[in-house]
């Protein structure tokens, strides 16, 4: 975000070690269940999730996902770019789009459950489905908004309808694609979870739900830790990506126009 | 999000009726699975449930939690957020802790709310408000940040100070931002206070959507889902014309306005 300040950083951690021994501190005190010590969810949480547990756990989730979230794009870049592209397309699909795009996509869970039952696929299809819309929609602006100025050029050097969509529209919308995809990676992540507390037998979503039931409350908590850092990972590797590919894109607009 | 002005898109609209209607055949002629009743029968569904409550008493229901965990967000994030964007060795003491909270998916946090807090009214709404939390936390530190010095200045010289800075200054020029953050968190909260109810609730049209699939009940739980739709919709188009309308004094409205 900002540069990084030394003195910023030293009280940053000085808040974290704060914070972790009043953990261990309050909880040691009250002795209560739902709040165990810091050091007992560390320890579980290294238990756990270095351990055969990861792959029972952890692998499902984030293969579904990943799977879910490829069609995603796929089928959000495909359709965005085409309607961006057809004023008449974007027309005519822009209310049934509107429509489906509105309802909560973890609300599609349930049909997806009747309809396809409660295995991989139904995860990935809700995955899909729920992390589609903001990468269709943005595409589509995307591919909407191209700069006029581009258009013409293209036409002047006489490029084919091809040419122009392969060399001028993909990549003048891909800044605002990449700002959908990551918007939708969000979503993936959290349909992921909900898809798995909802209908499964395994994965991670699962898996905390379970643990809190059978009130292995130390599990609890090292499974959503888990969580964090793997949405920690996915948001930061993403951005990450997303700079390397733009390169060329922020090279463009950071110069003084 | 680009806002069409022509009026009405009939193409479009006709479009839609069509899908409806293709649907409405198709299901009725039996070629889809028995899963996917007509159209109009989740429509005769949806008219019953509104009419004899029983779809109606869970909207109520869903948007007091929704209501209730977007207030508390609202005022904590501001707070915060105006605490965090002013004072520099608060945003570096709390950066940590947003850093390392706010990629914590909420719907994780739904098990620790169920530890804590059963299965009621209560419990969503800490998830809700936990999720609704972090865009206006976000969204109010930028603003705060974003101050033009010269306005702060200006202040100054005029011998305004303390909590007059804040009202008179820190919140309006913060506002614009606030209320995107704003418009963000209120979407993510309905689809939260939703999801919540569909894994644990005991009330609201998630918990009705979830029993009415255990019980097979498919048209009135594609009406709920279709009306979850529609709340939503509703309630965006709602805060988008709020916000046309309070934040006025804004470069980016007064571009709007010419």
């Amino acid at each position: 975000m900002n540069k990084v300040f030394n003195r910023g950083n030293a009280s940053a951690i000085l808040t974290v070690v704060v914070l972790l021994v009043l953990w261990e501190v309050i909880a040691r005190a009250l002795k209560s269940v739902y709040i165990p010590p810091i050091s007992t969810i560390a320890v579980t949480f290294v238990h756990e999730w270095f351990s055969p547990t990861f792959a029972q756990q952890a692998i499902p989730s984030l293969y579904r996902m990943v799977v879910g979230y490829f069609f995603a794009s796929v089928i959000g870049i495909t359709i965005g770019i085409i309607i961006g592209t057809f004023k008449r397309m974007y027309e005519l699909l822009d209310p049934v789009l509107q429509f489906l795009r509105a309802i909560p996509p973890t609300a599609i869970i349930p049909v997806g459950i009747l309809l396809i039952g409660i295995g991989d696929q139904m995860k990935m299809v809700v995955i899909a489905f729920g992390s589609m819309w903001p990468i269709l929609i943005n595409a589509a602006d995307g591919a909407r908004m191209v700069p006029a100025q581009r258009l013409d050029t293209a036409r002047i050097f006489g490029l084919t309808p091809f040419e122009t969509l392969w060399r001028v529209i993909i990549p003048s919308s891909t800044p605002m694609i990449a700002s959908g995809m990551r918007t939708g990676l969000s979503i993936a992540f959290i349909m992921i979870v909900v898809s798995e507390m909802i209908g499964s037998t395994d994965g991670l979503g699962y898996y905390i739900l379970s643990a809190q039931r059978t009130f292995a409350i130390p599990e609890m908590y090292g499974g959503i830790a888990l969580l964090a850092i793997l949405g920690y990972l996915l948001n930061t590797g993403f951005v990450w990506a997303e700079h390397r590919v733009l390169a060329w894109h922020y090279g463009q607009t950071a110069k003084p126009v | 999000m680009t806002k069409k002005r022509s009026p009405v898109n009939w193409t479009g609209f006709l479009f839609f009726l069509l899908c409806v209607g293709i649907v409405e055949v198709l299901a009725r002629l039996g070629w889809l699975t028995s899963y996917v009743p007509p159209p109009s029968a989740i429509f005769v569904a949806l008219w019953q449930g509104l009419i004899d409550g029983d779809i109606s008493s869970q909207i109520g229901n869903t948007l007091w939690v929704y209501v209730q965990g977007l207030a508390l967000a609202t005022v904590l994030a501001i707070a915060i957020g105006v605490l965090m964007g002013t004072y520099k060795p608060v945003y570096d003491a709390l950066k940590i802790i947003v850093e390392f909270l706010r990629p914590v998916p909420s719907v994780a946090m739904i098990p620790l709310a169920i530890l804590f807090f059963g299965l009621g009214t209560q419990m969503r709404m800490s998830v809700v408000t936990y999720a609704a939390f972090w865009p206006m936390l976000i969204s109010t530190i930028y603003g705060v940040r974003a101050i033009d010095p010269q306005a702060l200045d200006v202040a100054r010289n005029f011998g305004v100070a303390g909590a007059e800075v804040l009202w008179r200054v820190t919140l309006p020029s913060a506002l614009a931002s606030i209320a995107t953050g704003f418009r963000v968190s209120a979407t993510i909260a309905l689809v939260v206070t939703i999801t919540t109810e569909l894994i644990a609730g005991n009330s609201g049209i998630g918990y009705y959507i979830s029993q009415m699939e255990q019980a097979d009940r498919l048209p009135p739980m594609y009406a709920a889902i279709i009306l979850t739709g529609i709340l939503g919709y509703l309630l965006n188009s709602i805060y988008f014309a709020l916000e046309h309308r309070f934040v006025f004094w804004t470069p980016a409205a007064q571009e709007r306005v010419r």
